[in-house]
């Protein structure tokens, strides 16, 4: 009997907010693991993927998708905590390392490898791969882009074949969290033969042989790629016997696979495709937290002469006018009906140092218009306002890969108008968007994040130091006071501290509105109504897809495929 | 003939080489260049892309660039594709296939339903039969092809279901089912794609099939047919069919251009990995290693296709080897 | 028999059109259509770019206030219908009327001219002509992603003459050797006299033809394009453009599906009609024109 059992039938545009509201009341933990039993190993699991992969190394990953898999093929030394905590090792479970120990000044720290760890070929997972995956990730020829997140690790050594010894440039509330979540570890025996220059375009990368409870049994890219359960793997076997990842081209038609019953689980529904999935009998929905984010951001420098403030944007009465001119309520109830929140500020709800009682600027139109008219921006013949002979025309740069921000341009462009600014949407390729990204080379444009659970990306995105190409610090925004408190944020050991020096920065910051705050999508998943999913976190739904079950009595011909390999 | 033929197999080496050489021309003035998608995003450093950049030969002037890629072609070496993240010969080895499976069915249905047709219109020249099938015909000819199939997929696919709603097989089932089961997995995927091509393109070729008909019925040994007392069906049935299926053939050959562009839109909705979906994506990912091959390949299937229609018309028709 | 065999030489092209059924009702619907577009601000019931009520207007389906329904920007589709016919149609006639342009006269230069210039061109057309003309738009746009509305346009054109200028390189081959021409040259005229007055005129009649189906084409590709995401660009109308806003909910908002579509089928529809016509009015003696010409449908 699962939750959504239990309530009433009703119409169709009625269904999306009380499922949703029933999901997150009665929790839905179907945690499989209560309820073990033999009975409960195997299944088969059909995942609708709106990308496709593309490298199985977890040094290169880039996309979701990617890391989807990497997180199941590869074990991580330890494993986060539920609730997220970054600071120190409270919390983190044993993974590939069974134990750990700090040196007395926390310069060093010493893991111990769980002797039955074994890779998918049979080889024991060594102290010397952790040595091998840490300095893969440093290395420039690889070209990471995790590389800088771990730049607080000066190496690794090895003290003997199950101890590896971490060392660290200085103690830091994060040190531990930053080794552990963004390093997996990876076989040095299979992968040290090719130089690191060509790992990207290697076959090597491709191999998937890591340690995790699942390992690879076919891919034939952009068809399907299917894992099959490790039966001897030294943290048990997975509960399924299989996962299949399906690629589609687009959010769309992967979509439409689940709800047709081609794949079983789709990761993030649209508020329409909510209603059909809860309503029609084969399938339930179930609300998980994210690290998903998206606003607006505006350019402060002049995209040609970094030196030089924007000529429109580098005033901050005109970006506080242009923020009040959009109703942020009216358009995210446009797009996400009610599958989504409205953000408060510079990070997502779902982080520590969240604080959403922090002032919003107002939706005024009457206001944005006056601020701009003192601002010296004086409505044209046309509408478009003008000063010193420039028109308040930008462009608006949006990836053409997402439908959310495609649907968020047309509102803008629309709102600003109403303002008497003109808006050009300028919708390319993500490579382009990104490239534009980096080079500060846009006016606007609308950026969405998922974040780490730690709160040191804030450093990466506002502050002076993040401004340069390495950095994600896309506005320019740069403000000392909040170079300040940021630092002195992340540096501290009490996150009470952290939180109150966190809070004081955002408020700057959202003063001074470098950025629309747009929304954070609630990611509801679509699910077969025989899968018993465990609890899904909010940094991957994925994570604990090993130990999801499938009761006996309730199988269908998929389940039934078991272990054996394709014909 | 032979002259003929050394005449005809020039004239499309020299095409497919302009073509070459135009898509490189055109991928290579755009802004960016091949391994802007890989590189140029933030993280990446100066010296990275520098080094991948030399690596593949992207700092070495245009000429010399053009030169290597040309002498690659003939070694099968196409370059990477970034977006795949495999070898570009390898996604396009997988992709040809799915398209000249799809085009070929929708081809030979198409033209055997609209020679058919043509023939049916024909017979009873002027009657509502004709009337009626020509106005059906133009219907199919003018409806846009993405709209058509969009219907086609919300009709048969989310409506009633009964036909799968994209992709080639099942994702999960099919390399586990019996080999008459997967037989059946990959034809129940190919109904609607190859439904699609071959309504839209049967009308055209329905079309000329009639034009090209009436074209034959005023000559002279038609006019001595029908004095001898032949049925004005068999006259047509017999004598200006096999005149009228040269030009037909020769439509065959044009329609490869056809063709081959004209299944993006059937394979973007239905997801069918083929090339036309695999170039568009590669255009809008802006992996110019795929795009530069896949449009390559492209002409060059259009090309032979041609030249093997023209060579069968030549070889039925002695008029056309004297010009 | 007798009914189809008969010839009538003897009346002029546009008599024989006005008496042909088919010219008439599509000519017809072609104006209506044309009007449509002409009168677009005083039919259409609101601005088409206006969004009316993003919270309660969105995505509705047809109803008395709206009768086409409207987007998920609450944007009323019919206003959005009737503005799109302008721009479909204006990119339509503008570039086929700049292709048909350049396509005859290039074929008639090549045509007269004859030798190298000929067979130059005509290399060059054939190579044109190999390259399906879908993925070249795509390519160009997708690569120089700020094509505007003008540049579509040249866009479209540069890429549609080819096979007008086979067409009437064809054609010139057989008025080159008519007496009247032939007459011209001995009297000394010059060749571009000749080109301008005897041979052009002569020569359009194909060109006509594929400039009712050049329309139809270039609807239909502009329409493809904007479904793409890649043609006219927001907040502009076009009725390719209204189908992409719905094509993520094609089973929902069908009817940003089906009336944009309806639009284009009808107007395609009459201009493949009205050229049916005006080849069976050129060419009285014979049913249809020479092989060729009936450039295949998916080319576009």
């Amino acid at each position: 009997m699962t939750c959504f059992d239990l309530l009433p039938r009703l119409g169709a545009r009625q269904w999306a907010p009380l499922a949703l509201a029933a999901a997150t009341l009665l929790g839905c933990k179907d945690t499989g693991s209560s309820s073990a039993g033999s009975g409960d190993v195997g299944g088969t699991v059909v995942v609708a993927t709106p990308g496709d992969v593309g490298t199985l190394l977890p040094q290169l990953v880039v996309t979701q998708a990617d890391r989807q898999v990497t997180d199941l093929l590869f074990d991580r030394l330890a494993e986060i905590g539920d609730d997220m905590n970054t600071v120190g090792d409270r919390g983190f479970k044993p993974q590939l390392a069974e134990r750990w120990q700090w040196a007395p000044d926390s310069m060093s720290i010493a893991f111990h490898i769980n002797p039955k760890a074994r890779w998918h070929d049979g080889r024991p997972v060594r102290a010397s791969d952790v040595r091998y995956s840490v300095a893969l990730i440093k290395d420039p020829a690889l070209g990471s882009t995790a590389g800088p997140l771990i730049g607080n690790i000066d190496s690794v050594s090895v003290k003997d074949s199950l101890t590896a010894v971490a060392w660290f440039k200085k103690r830091t509330p994060e040190q531990f969290y930053d080794l552990v979540y963004q390093v997996l570890i990876v076989p040095e025996h299979i992968l040290s033969n090719t130089p690191a220059a060509q790992m990207k375009t290697a076959d090597v990368a491709r191999r998937g042989i890591g340690s995790g409870r699942f390992r690879l049994a076919a891919w034939q890219p952009g068809q399907r790629l299917e894992l099959i359960a490790d039966t001897g793997n030294y943290r048990g076997r997975a509960k399924l016997d299989r996962v299949v990842f399906a690629p589609s081209p687009d959010f769309n038609t992967a979509a439409g696979r689940f709800l047709s019953g081609d794949a079983d689980m789709f990761e993030q529904l649209r508020p329409e495709q909510i209603t059909q999935a809860a309503a029609d009998g084969k399938h339930k929905v179930v609300r998980y937290p994210s690290f998903q984010y998206a606003y607006l951001a505006f350019n402060l420098v002049d995209p040609k002469e970094w030196t030089r403030p924007h000529p429109i944007f580098g005033d901050r009465a005109v970006r506080r006018a242009l923020t009040m001119a959009v109703d942020r309520r009216a358009m995210l109830r446009n797009v996400f009906d009610t599958v989504g929140t409205l953000l408060y500020g510079p990070g997502p709800q779902a982080l520590a140092v969240t604080d959403t009682t922090l002032p919003q600027i107002p939706y005024d139109t009457l206001k944005a218009r006056a601020l701009l008219d003192s601002a010296g921006w004086i409505p044209g013949p046309d509408g478009i306002r003008v000063k010193n002979g420039r028109r308040l025309e930008f462009g608006l740069s949006t990836p053409n890969s997402s439908a959310t921000r495609h649907q968020y341009a047309v509102l803008f462009q629309e709102a600003f108008r109403k303002v008497g600014a003109a808006v050009r949407v300028d919708e390319t390729d993500f490579a382009a968007y990104a490239a534009k990204q980096g080079t500060h080379g846009f006016d606007t444009e609308l950026a969405q994040y998922v974040t780490d659970p730690s709160p040191s990306g804030f450093k990466q995105s506002w502050t002076t130091a993040g401004i340069a190409k390495d950095g994600s610090n896309f506005p320019a925004y740069s403000n000392p006071t909040v170079d300040a408190l940021l630092d002195s944020a992340t540096a501290s050991f009490d996150p009470a501290r952290t939180r109150a020096y966190a809070r004081r920065a955002f408020e700057i910051i959202m003063e001074d509105a470098p950025a629309i705050w747009l929304y954070e999508p609630l990611t509801v998943a679509g699910l077969d109504k025989r899968i018993h999913p465990t609890k899904m976190r909010a940094d991957g739904w994925w994570s604990g897809l090993a130990d999801w079950s499938i009761p006996a009595g309730e199988r269908t011909a998929r389940d039934q495929i078991g272990l054996r390999p394709a014909q | 003939m032979r002259r003929y033929l050394i005449g005809r197999l020039l004239q499309a080496v020299s095409v497919v080489f302009l073509v070459t050489t135009l898509t490189f021309l055109l991928v290579h003035l755009a802004p960016g260049d091949p391994l802007s998608a890989a590189l140029d995003r933030p993280g990446v450093s100066e010296s990275v892309r520098a080094q991948w950049r030399a690596q593949f030969g992207l700092d070495r002037p245009l000429g010399e660039q053009y030169v290597r890629w040309l002498a690659s072609i003939p070694r099968g070496e196409l370059g990477y594709s970034f977006s795949h993240r495999r070898p570009v010969r390898d996604v396009l080895l997988d992709a040809l296939p799915r398209t000249l499976l799809l085009a070929g069915l929708a081809l030979a249905f198409s033209f055997a339903l609209g020679i058919a047709v043509g023939v049916l219109q024909a017979e009873r020249l002027g009657s509502s039969r004709d009337r009626w099938l020509g106005r059906v015909l133009l219907l199919l000819y003018s409806v846009p092809d993405f709209w058509l199939a969009l219907l086609a997929l919300m009709l048969f696919a989310y409506k009633l279901p009964l036909l799968p709603p994209g992709g080639i097989v099942d994702p999960v089932m099919h390399d586990y089912l019996p080999f008459g089961r997967r037989l059946l997995d990959r034809l129940a995927h190919l109904v609607l794609p190859v439904l699609t091509l071959t309504l839209l393109s049967s009308a055209m070729v329905a079309r000329h099939q009639r034009s090209s008909l009436l074209a034959v019925l005023p000559s002279d040994w038609m006019r001595t047919a029908l004095a001898k007392g032949l049925s004005w069906r068999d006259a047509v049935r017999r004598h200006a069919l096999r005149n009228a299926l040269l030009s037909t053939i020769t439509l065959l050959g044009l329609s490869l251009p056809a063709l081959a562009g004209g299944t993006v839109f059937v394979e973007k909705v239905f997801a069918w990995p083929g090339m036309g979906l695999v170039t568009v994506n590669a255009i809008a990912a802006r992996d110019y290693a795929l795009i530069t091959a896949g449009v390559l390949v492209i002409s060059i299937v259009v090309v032979v296709g041609a030249l093997l229609a023209d060579l069968a018309v030549a070889a039925a028709d002695p008029r056309v080897r004297m010009q | 028999m007798t009914t189809v065999l008969r010839a009538g030489r003897d009346r002029p092209v546009l008599v024989r059109l006005a008496r042909d059924g088919r010219a008439r009702v599509a000519a017809a619907v072609l104006l209506v259509i044309v009007g449509a577009a002409l009168f677009a601000p005083v039919l259409a019931p609101y601005d088409p770019a206006a969004q009316l009520d993003i919270v309660r207007l969105n995505s509705q389906p047809p109803s008395w206030a709206h009768p086409l329904g409207t987007d998920p920007f609450s944007r009323d589709v019919l206003s959005r219908l009737l503005w799109g016919t302008r721009i479909s149609l204006a990119i339509a006639f503008i570039a086929v009327s700049l292709s048909m342009t350049l396509g005859i006269l290039i074929g008639a230069v090549a045509g007269y001219a004859g030798g190298a210039i000929d067979a130059v061109l005509m290399r060059l057309v054939d190579t044109a002509l190999s390259i399906p003309r879908l993925l070249v738009l795509i390519a160009v746009v997708a690569l120089w992603h700020d094509v505007s509305i003008p540049a579509l346009t040249l866009l479209l054109a540069g890429t549609g003459w080819f096979s007008v200028s086979r067409l009437t390189r064809a054609e010139t081959l057989v008025v080159r050797e008519r007496d009247f021409v032939v007459a011209a040259r001995m009297l000394g005229a010059s060749s571009w006299r000749i080109l301008s007055r005897h041979v052009l005129p002569n020569v359009v009649g194909p060109g006509l033809v594929a400039a009712t189906l050049g329309i139809a084409n270039v609807i239909l590709l502009e329409a493809g394009l904007s479904y793409l995401g890649i043609g006219v660009r927001a907040p502009a109308a076009s009725w390719g453009g209204i189908i992409q806003d719905g094509a993520q909910r094609v089973g929902d908002l069908w009817w940003l599906t089906l009336f944009p579509g309806l639009a284009i089928l009808i107007t395609v529809f009459a201009c493949n009609a009205l050229g049916d016509a005006l080849r069976d009015a050129l060419d009285p003696g014979q049913l249809q024109a020479s092989l060729g010409d009936d450039t295949p449908h998916q080319t576009r």
